[in-house]
């Protein structure tokens, strides 16, 4: 079986945590985010009949980028991005945290979760946003931990990218 | 080029030469015809030659493709150079050391750091042992063990120390903290060793980051413990190995982690390089790992111990038990002769001191009191190991009252005394000299503060016994039928006299000596004429006494006529005895107040 292990990055209160506990039956308690920086959880999937075993680094990020542990990005084979739909300082951020694991880890294959989709009636996110977002080479997925909407497959997607069958 | 010109073609030889050119190229085809072949050599040497003769800037080019070129090809180069980079080296050893040193410096130093570290983790680890157990029951076994086998105590401890199981053993990617491979006991199970695997790696990033930051890799979380649980994690470049260990793991657990990580290292070295996320290519590697999982017990001694040292055992314990159930009695007996000399009236024990080989009692006595070596024997108790200091003292004990009254006052086996509180009271019969005495001390003893002797009957004292005695044989007799008083019978009554004013001198002041006169008749005549004639010689000895100046309360006749004869051998000896008064001595007080018994 195949392992591939994936950092979610995300600045503080964007739902990533809340994402992953939406995406995988969580083992260890959350109080690991505050007190070792992160947490890691298991999440089985398929892609085209094969097994991939992901293994989700729950990255802390309290106030930026500079409170991202690089040593949890080392070894990544992707990544998730988590940016709150309804904040627009955080899509912002975004940015910074993507050029944080480039330089850690390079290119692999990038997931953005704009969040809170369930919240769209207060999203901040522009036209001219999306344009900006388009430009790079992730895959921006509009995400709800809440409701579900949009998790599996923005996982399912960088799993299949992972493994090279997109 | 070639030396030759052979691209033009030549013209036919034998022709004439026009034109000096033509002569000059004619010269030439001969002279190539005659010694070509040689010019040819000596441009080919030529050209060899200008080659050897490289240039410094040539070589420079040339040297690291030569030297990458050679050394693909064979160790030549290697051997080659070998003995000149030794002699270098140690030149440049020789004359900068500290060039080299800095230069290694990266290189050796962790190293050795690892290698101090370990003896140092080592040595506290057997220390922390030998501590932990040096006050037990069980470290004092140890050291019993020790000092029998001779063998030094600390290595009875390692021996003995050596308890634990490595339970897990985990492979872990260095880079990505996936898990290649895994081993459990058969026991347990492990459904989250990915997971695990995981956090493990972040962990030890988190901590090497927070307390050693810059050092990549190099440093990090080696061992650390939760309860009884360690986790010892080795690293390698390629790879982690973590062990999960539960007890107390001997120093030989981290080396040979080092060295399985070490051998798979060297097995895997494809793999590692190839690793992408599927580790499949480690499942070899879990018989490697589960060569680690072990459950250390503790060596039990072999069971072939002589006999000897059990008995010795059961001797000591005996020897133990008999000393202190010995000095348990001993103690109770002490303590029961200690009480009942105590409960003894008229001891009272102040202080009692145990030694070991003696005791010491301190305490009243008061010298009426039975001894206490008596009282202390009869509780069971050894006195020769015991010393007594006794003060003399006066007990108000009323046993001891009266035993000391009884001492004071030398009381005559007729007399009984008790007390009636604090009131002496005496009763019986006693002499009027021992009377008298008892009065004046009676009050003076200890613990009496009144006397009492009106139940005492009074007895003539024993120095007047013959006095008494011989008034008691005294007979004033008479004539047949008469009442009066011949010659003899004034001189028997003169002799009463006598005997009376003696015993009266004799007790004193406070009692009166009283005479009492029986007057008798002899058988003849009729009965009442008799008591009559009894009664008139009982008065008429009154009378004489009376008239000899005996006061009257001293004499009290009386006649019982033939009543109560007094023997005789014969009628008529009889007869004249009875034909008589004669005297019985009592005593009477003085004092019209006390009364004579009735």
């Amino acid at each position: 079986m195949i392992q591939k292990k994936i950092c979610m990055v995300g600045v503080y209160a964007t739902g990533k945590t809340s994402l992953v506990r939406q995406f995988v039956h969580a083992k260890f308690s959350d109080k690991y985010l505050s007190t070792v920086g992160v947490k890691i959880d298991r999440k089985p999937v398929q892609v085209r009949d094969q097994d991939v075993n992901l293994l989700l680094w729950d990255l802390e990020g309290r106030d930026g980028v500079q409170d991202v542990q690089t040593s949890y990005l080392r070894g990544a084979a992707g990544a998730i991005y988590v940016a709150d739909g309804t904040r627009h300082e955080t899509v912002v951020q975004v940015y910074e945290l993507r050029d944080l694991v480039q330089r850690t880890v390079g290119e692999i294959p990038e997931v953005l979760a704009l969040n809170k989709v369930d919240l769209a009636d207060q999203w901040t996110v522009t036209k001219g946003d999306r344009a900006d977002l388009a430009r790079h080479p992730w895959h921006v997925f509009d995400t709800s931990a809440k409701t579900g909407d949009g998790v599996e497959a923005a996982f399912h997607w960088l799993a299949a990218a992972m493994v090279g069958a997109p | 080029m070639t030396a030759d010109g052979s691209e033009h073609p030549a013209p036919p030889l034998g022709t004439d030469p026009a034109t000096p050119e033509d002569r000059a190229a004619e010269f030439a085809r001969l002279r190539t015809l005659l010694v070509g072949r040689e010019q040819d050599a000596i441009a080919e040497l030529r050209e060899r030659l200008e080659r050897v003769r490289l240039t410094p800037d040539a070589v420079a080019e040339h040297l690291p493709e030569a030297v990458a070129l050679r050394a693909g090809r064979d160790q030549q180069l290697a051997r080659a150079l070998g003995p000149t980079l030794e002699r270098a080296f140690t030149e440049s050893v020789r004359r900068n050391p500290q060039q080299i040193a800095r230069a290694i410096y990266p290189a050796l130093g962790p190293a050795i750091r690892k290698a101090i570290a370990e003896a140092i983790a080592g040595l506290v680890g057997a220390i922390n042992r030998a501590l932990d157990e040096s006050l037990s029951v069980r470290g004092l076994r140890w050291r019993w063990e020790a000092w029998r086998s001779g063998v030094s105590y600390a290595q009875i401890v390692m021996k003995h120390a050596l308890v634990y199981r490595v339970e897990q053993v985990y492979l872990i990617h260095a880079e990505t903290g996936l898990l290649l491979a895994h081993a459990t006991a058969p026991d347990l199970s492990a459904p989250d060793a990915d997971v695990i695997s995981g956090m493990l790696t972040a962990i030890r990033d988190f901590v090497g980051d927070s307390f050693e930051p810059g050092a990549d890799g190099g440093g990090g979380l080696r061992t650390f413990s939760v309860g009884d649980v360690t986790v010892l994690v080795e690293a390698g470049p390629k790879a982690l190995l973590a062990a999960v260990v539960r007890g107390q793991h001997p120093p030989e657990l981290l080396r040979r982690l080092q060295e399985t990580l070490e051998l798979l290292h060297l097995h895997f070295a494809g793999p590692f390089a190839r690793f992408e996320g599927d580790a499949a290519e480690f499942e070899p590697s879990v018989a490697i790992l589960a060569d680690c999982l072990e459950t250390v017990v503790e060596t039990h001694r072999p069971r072939h111990r002589s006999l000897a040292p059990r008995i010795a055992w059961v001797v000591i314990a005996l020897l133990v038990l008999a000393i202190v159930t010995g000095l348990a009695l001993r103690h109770r007996r002490w303590q029961r002769a200690v009480d009942a000399l105590d409960a003894e009236p008229g001891v009272v024990v102040l202080d009692t001191d145990r030694g070991w080989r003696s005791w010491r009692i301190t305490g009243l006595r008061d010298p009426q009191a039975t001894a206490p070596a008596a009282v202390l024997t009869a509780a069971g108790a050894d006195t020769n190991r015991i010393r007594g200091a006794w003060t003399s003292y006066l007990s108000a004990e009323p046993s001891l009252v009266l035993a000391r009254a009884e001492r004071t006052l030398a009381a005559p086996a007729s007399v009984r005394l008790r007390l009636a509180g604090d009131t002496l009271v005496a009763g019986g019969s006693a002499p009027t000299d021992w009377i008298a005495r008892a009065r004046a001390r009676a009050e003076a003893i200890a613990g009496v503060s009144a006397w009492r002797d009106a139940d005492v009957a009074p007895e003539i004292p024993a120095t007047l016994g013959a006095a008494a005695d011989s008034l008691a044989l005294t007979r004033v007799l008479f004539a047949a039928g008469g009442a009066e008083l011949s010659g003899p019978a004034l001189q028997s009554v003169a002799d009463a006299a006598g005997w009376w004013r003696a015993l009266q001198a004799g007790v004193g002041e406070e009692w009166v000596v009283r005479l009492d006169l029986v007057g008798r008749t002899d058988s003849t005549g009729s009965r009442e004429l008799n008591r009559a004639l009894s009664d008139e010689r009982a008065d008429q000895v009154a009378r004489a006494l009376a008239r000899l100046g005996l006061p009257e309360r001293a004499v009290r006749p009386r006649g019982i006529g033939t009543q109560d004869p007094l023997p005789a051998r014969d009628l008529e000896e009889r007869a004249r005895l009875n034909r008589s008064v004669s005297f019985s001595v009592r005593l009477d007080p003085a004092s019209p107040m006390q009364e004579p018994r009735p």
